[in-house]
């Protein structure tokens, strides 16, 4: 395989990454083998001890994916962790693939419910302006004392579901860098 | 030894080797990868990788110096938290390697 091939083979691994993050990447192999050229060696030598680049590309992935995580976490960076490990393409994953279903649908409920609690004091919260139907519950004050209620339950049900969103997603970080093949059996090296 | 656990073991020790590296001066990818594939027999394009995750750990950060020819280069250079990850490494190491050895010194 000669320059041009691996890098449009790694390209083509990394295509949907941040273009910064991909004009990166394929520096760092540019220059790889600009310094072997210079090394002595030939475009396939280099591209042969370099390993397989779609391969590459799945790790280069996941760790592009876990940094964007641990800078910004918010639930497009946590679909993009677990993108990123279903590209790892493991064996073990099918085992893991229903629990992270599972998971799925208990952050779901927990959002709808959250969502349900802000909903609900915030209906409180407008029945105590001078419009509101009156009396639906107890006095103004207390009206007022649930809806806060109501509302920072959200929040901190929120907080909470965040936090647990970090430490699978930790896990899941851990479990996929077990996983990545440091060493390349395709060129013999072991 | 079967082959994986020599992965498992080498895998396990890049880091360190690498950190180790870098404690003798900052260095680019190129050079750190050909002596990892020359020491342990490392696959070389596996060396962005490990990089990049160790980079995201804060064990290193990355300058640009202009080279000789060409574009400037991307220079690796060890943190305070790397350096302190080395020490840590390097302590477990030697441990881990004292016992086996006894080990090995009482089997022959």
């Amino acid at each position: 395989m000669n320059r041009a091939h691996f890098m449009a083979q790694l390209r083509d691994g990394l295509s949907g990454l941040h273009h910064t993050d991909i004009s990166d990447i394929l520096r760092d192999y540019e220059s790889h083998f600009a310094d072997g050229l210079a090394d002595g060696r030939t475009e396939d030598e280099v591209a042969a001890a370099l390993g397989e680049p779609a391969r590459l590309a799945r790790e280069l992935r996941a760790e592009v994916g876990f940094r964007r995580w641990e800078e910004h976490r918010n639930p497009g960076n946590f679909v993009g962790v677990v993108l990123a490990l279903l590209g790892l393409a493991t064996i073990d994953f099918i085992i893991l693939l229903p629990l992270l279903c599972g998971l799925a649908a208990i952050f779901f409920g927990l959002s709808i419910a959250c969502l349900g609690l802000v909903v609900g004091g915030s209906f409180l919260l407008f029945n105590l302006l001078p419009f509101g139907w009156h009396g639906v519950m107890g006095n103004a004050a207390m009206q007022l004392l649930i809806a806060l209620g109501l509302i920072s339950g959200a929040i901190g049900g929120g907080a909470l579901l965040l936090l647990l969103m970090d430490i699978i997603a930790k896990l899941l970080i851990r479990y996929a860098r077990l996983h990545f093949r440091l060493f390349d059996t395709a060129n013999k090296s072991i | 030894m079967t082959e994986s656990l020599q992965i498992q073991l080498k895998k396990g020790v890049l880091e360190m080797c690498v950190l180790a590296l870098l404690s003798k001066g900052d260095n680019y990818a190129y050079d750190i990868a050909s002596r990892m594939a020359e020491a342990v027999g490392m696959g070389e394009g596996t060396i962005y990788p490990l990089m990049r995750r160790m980079q995201n750990d804060g064990l290193v950060s990355t300058y640009l110096q202009e080279s000789g020819s060409g574009p400037p280069r991307k220079y690796y250079k060890l943190t305070k938290s790397g350096a302190n990850a080395l020490k840590a490494q390097v302590s477990e190491w030697i441990v881990f390697e004292t016992a086996v050895r006894k080990i090995l010194g009482d089997a022959t």
